[in-house]
């Protein structure tokens, strides 16, 4: 299906989350992917992985847990947070 | 360095599903139902449609969005059926409408003066079924030159629609296409999924298929009354 365009939209809701200056922060974004969303879960992966993987971000990877089912989601970010000494 | 995790649970294409509620929104408030046409490249959409405005053109008032990826050919086709406005919409490379661009084409079209709307698709049996457009009902193609199992390979499209037109019918007598068997693998993945035989060339099944649109429009019609 779209899976570049699928993965612009995560990028996208990682923003809205975490702001603009907070994607250098991002490590992980946890995801659902229905076995019935359509979805071709390689390219899906390799989309991703090319989008956090390049500026704004650094370096953060997706973690993708298969459901049953039709929906697909952005579950959760996770971000470095606090003093980078801690 | 703490790690802290944002819990989001936020659906992709959500805004595509937003703006395709607003289409609804606005198709419902004005009784008019939709069709989202979809179907392999070649099956039949366009052909269908013309003779659908042919026979329909003088007794109801429709109105056609027309997507492709490139050139307005299919729009310039219908528009020779009908005068009333045809929207093209050039996707440009994409291979489905979204409904941001059907939303977009609907600031063209009347509503008020209008009892049936056709969305005509690009021609691809993946896509197109994970787009909600707004419409009421998807309408899958698919023609006698086509495998019987097509319902199978590409079963979200054929599960999202209530209805399949089988098309170029007048072909039959001259490929190995079993129509039985079409419908079984069609009923596999959807048992709900009700069947129209059509051949655009010939005529034959047409008068089933505008039965169905009349039923359609009439029940538009009465929610536009009740609603008024």
């Amino acid at each position: 299906m779209h899976e570049l365009s699928l993965a612009m939209d995560v990028c996208r809701i990682t923003e809205e989350h975490v702001g603009r200056d907070g994607l250098a922060r991002v490590r992980e974004v946890g995801l659902e992917v229905g076995d019935r969303s359509g979805v071709e879960l390689g390219s899906f992966r390799f989309c991703l992985e090319s989008l956090l993987g390049a500026e704004p971000f650094r370096g953060a990877v997706p973690n993708i847990r298969r459901t049953a089912g039709d929906e697909l989601r952005v579950t959760y970010v996770e971000i470095e947070d606090g003093d980078p000494a801690d | 360095m703490a790690i802290r995790r944002i819990e989001v649970r936020e659906k992709l294409m959500a805004r595509n599903d937003e703006l395709a509620a607003e289409v609804r929104g606005r198709l419902e408030a004005a009784g008019v139902p939709a069709f989202n046409l979809v179907s392999s490249p070649g099956s039949g959409k366009t052909a269908l449609l013309e003779a659908t405005l042919d026979r329909l053109g003088d007794e109801l008032r429709i109105a056609v969005v027309t997507g492709d990826v490139q050139t307005e050919n299919d729009a310039e086709r219908l528009a020779r059926r009908t005068d009333r406005l045809v929207q093209a919409v050039v996707t440009g490379g994409a291979c489905h409408l979204d409904a941001r661009q059907v939303l977009a084409a609907l600031e063209e079209v009347s509503l008020d003066d209008t009892d049936l709307l056709f969305i005509e698709n690009v021609g691809n049996l993946v896509c197109p079924a994970s787009w909600d457009l707004g419409e009421a009902e998807k309408i899958v193609i698919f023609s006698v030159t086509e495998g019987e199992d097509k319902p199978l390979k590409y079963p979200k499209m054929f599960e999202r629609s209530t209805h399949a037109v089988l098309s170029k019918t007048d072909l039959l007598p001259h490929v190995p296409f079993d129509v039985e068997r079409a419908r079984a693998c069609a009923r596999e993945v959807n048992p709900a999924i009700e069947f129209f035989f059509v051949s655009a060339l010939s005529g034959d099944g047409l008068d089933a298929w505008c039965d169905f649109l009349r039923g359609r429009a009439r029940a538009g019609a009465a929610s536009r009354f009740a609603g008024a």
